[in-house]
């Protein structure tokens, strides 16, 4: 996809990376917390600091890891739970999940398919980008 | 200094785990609303019937070691593990079951789940 034809919903910086966050990524989760959150869920999560927040990922957003010429990823949003949006909005909370599944499995996961998520770093971003018109199947050329 | 009476918490409808009987103490005086939008109020409920003193996790900080119980609304992954983890007794709004890696923490003992105020009561 490229940058111009959508748009940017959420777009945040990673301020501090969790010991346990690598171990994690084993296990295909990725868990984010704004960085505000209590200090005992620092060990677990990539903290961040968002500079936009207007919505949480809907199914067929991108979430954005990293920097793409550094083994940043691209990733498309397979299912969203009903609680994936509040989390995200009032605690910068994201549990991502690279588990390939179109329905959710718990109300707080954000699906992705099955592969390698990034081990991020302080300073890289995370963006969610949205089709800017969703009502349009292809091109309208 | 305080004078704490216990409290039990079952599990709601799709809840899990528990009951949780819960008594703070002058170590451990704080029932610790790890949710969004402020002291939820099944944390609330729990510190007025124990005489705790509920705060906010997520706007004011407290020492992790003072916490007599964490109420969360956690989705499924995180916070569900984290204080059962550090075995810290944990109240779950949403009904979650025990998933992820943390799994392995998460006993009958240490949490319950789908609480509602109601589900709180003097022991």
């Amino acid at each position: 996809m490229s940058g111009a034809d959508s748009v940017s919903v959420y777009e945040s910086a990673v301020t501090q990376v969790g010991g346990q966050v690598e171990a994690f990524l084993g296990h295909g989760l990725l868990i984010f917390f704004g960085a505000g959150s209590p200090p005992e869920l620092h060990d677990i999560s990539v903290l961040h600091e968002a500079t936009l927040a207007e919505d949480g990922p809907c199914p067929g957003d991108t979430i954005h890891l990293g920097d793409p010429a550094n083994g940043g990823v691209s990733l498309e949003v397979l299912a969203v739970g009903p609680v994936v949006r509040d989390n995200l909005l009032n605690l910068g909370h994201l549990d991502l999940k690279a588990d390939g599944r179109t329905e959710p499995n718990l109300p707080g996961d954000v699906c992705v398919r099955v592969g390698d998520l990034p081990l991020l770093q302080p300073g890289d971003a995370f963006r969610i980008t949205r089709p800017a018109d969703q009502t349009t199947n292809g091109d309208p050329s | 200094m305080g004078d704490y009476k216990s409290v039990k918490v079952t599990k709601g409808r799709g809840g899990w785990g528990g009951p949780l009987t819960i008594k703070p103490s002058d170590d451990r005086p704080l029932i610790a609303s790890i949710t969004g939008g402020g002291i939820h109020p099944v944390a609330q409920k729990i510190a007025d019937l124990t005489g705790g003193e509920a705060f906010d996790g997520f706007s004011s900080s407290a020492p992790f070691e003072k916490i007599a119980c964490a109420v969360i609304d956690c989705g499924g992954t995180a916070r569900v593990g984290v204080y059962p983890m550090k075995k810290v007794p944990t109240v779950d709004i949403h009904g979650t079951s025990p998933a992820g890696p943390l799994a392995m923490f998460i006993t009958e003992d240490l949490f319950v789940s789908g609480v509602k105020p109601e589900d709180v009561a003097e022991a």
